[in-house]
């Protein structure tokens, strides 16, 4: 870990170092989500007892659980007929939060490779639309290939700069979900090669890329729609910033609760040394990797009046 | 239900259609379902799947080691009938694995892309 970061982490209130590099130094939990599209949960679940798999179930998220015995589960059958998608447990909550209901169409603004677009289509249960957009055609791909596995009928794919989106798409989605991409320190656990490529450049420069990207996400909502923001790292300068800076734009943008059953978390921070945030960015959750022995997230749910 | 490039077919919802009318940048629609090879119809994975029960014939049963095998797209052996066509759907169970090919060999090629392979160990 450069010194840099070192001591950039140093300064986030109430930060435990030590309980993080332990948290960097274990392997994340598998987790994987039981595709409903395609099975019942009793039987896959059968399946997968009988090859030998353990698991436990994960108490925020709706058809979602991690392995607790067995290996490989990328290389099953169950896998490839897309009856389960792998996913981290920590991951599954930003959909948890947004909370998609059947019927709705709904927008996720950043979506390659697809973990949150496939979990949304699930609970849309095929009524409802996912729109699922990226910028890159390299990643659409990935993005394409996740969806067919898991068999989502009412998916639409756009190629995109997700800052342009409201030239086309102003008010048109019920919910919007911006997991912004981003300096990933809640996930160093997979790759060490982030806490090394860190800089604060590199936080400032995605910081101003995830304003814009809020903004066009909220531009394209609804009145009365739900905008979950989520990254998967730990700056301030990455979250309260960019969700303050929403705040600050649009006065018909208000943070609501988005507390999840049996998730651990702290609530966003509103003072920092040199920074002051709107108090409502206490409803925001911060995730640090030790909370729940997993990824680390910041999620926002933020509501359009109107 | 749409067609798409290369003789392939995608399904969708009449929503999903009409979403994607309004739009820009659009690449892709609903789900790959099919593929029309000349005068045959080569379901994918999803499409047999969506099809289950309307299947009634050219249905081939595999055990649970053969549908293994089959997602690694190794060659089954099966005894061909004159009169049977020349892709075949497998099913393991409830579970449907899309088309393969019957080959002069005797053997049945299952149609299943490189990226959805279980890998070799």
């Amino acid at each position: 870990m450069s010194d840099d970061l070192r001591d950039y982490l140093n300064r986030l209130p109430d930060l435990e170092l030590d309980l993080l590099l332990e948290a960097y130094e274990k392997p994340l939990p598998e987790g994987f989500r039981i595709n409903t599209l395609k099975s019942s949960e009793e039987q896959v679940l059968a399946r997968l007892k009988r090859k030998g798999y353990e698991f436990e179930k994960i108490p925020w998220a709706r058809h979602g659980y991690v392995l607790a015995g067995g290996s490989d589960l990328g290389k099953t059958l169950e896998h490839m007929l897309g009856l389960i998608y792998l996913q981290g447990p920590v991951s599954m909550a930003p959909v948890e939060v947004l909370d998609p209901r059947p019927g709705e169409v709904v927008l996720d603004l950043c979506a390659a490779p697809g973990s949150k677009s496939t979990q949304i289509a699930q609970l849309l249960d095929g009524r409802g639309v996912i729109v699922a957009n990226d910028i890159s055609f390299d990643r659409i791909k990935a993005l394409s290939s996740n969806l067919q596995r898991f068999g989502v009928l009412n998916c639409i794919i756009t190629l995109a700069d997700g800052r342009r989106y409201p030239r086309f798409a102003r008010e048109f989605f019920d919910k919007v979900i911006v997991d912004a991409p981003c300096s990933s320190l809640g996930i160093i656990s997979k790759d060490w090669g982030i806490a090394k490529s860190w800089s604060i450049k590199l936080v400032e420069r995605l910081s101003d890329l995830q304003k814009q990207l809020i903004l066009a996400g909220f531009e394209c909502l609804k009145p009365g729609g739900v905008l979950v923001y989520s990254t998967c790292t730990l700056t301030i300068e990455e979250n309260e910033a960019v969700v303050n800076w929403l705040l600050e734009s649009r006065e018909d943008a208000k943070i609501i609760d988005a507390g999840l059953p049996g998730l651990r978390y702290r609530p966003g921070y509103t003072e920092t040394e040199n920074m002051r945030f709107n108090e409502d960015l206490r409803k925001t959750l911060r995730i640090m990797p030790y909370d729940n022995w997993a990824e680390g997230f910041y999620i926002a749910k933020i509501l359009k009046e109107g | 239900m749409i067609r798409a490039g290369q003789g392939r077919i995608r399904a969708t919802t009449s929503e999903t259609l009409e979403v994607a009318t309004r739009l820009r940048k659009v690449q892709q629609v609903g789900l790959y379902i099919a593929k029309l090879i000349k005068s045959d119809i080569v379901l994918s994975i999803e499409g047999s799947q969506l099809l289950d029960g309307a299947i009634k014939k050219n249905v081939i049963e595999l055990s649970e080691e053969e549908a293994e095998k089959w997602m690694k797209a190794a060659p089954i052996e099966r005894f061909r009938e004159k009169s049977e066509a020349r892709y075949v759907v497998a099913r393991c169970g409830d579970l449907y694995l899309g088309s393969g090919r019957f080959s002069r060999d005797g053997r049945i090629y299952p149609q299943v892309a490189k990226w959805r392979r279980i890998p070799e160990e």
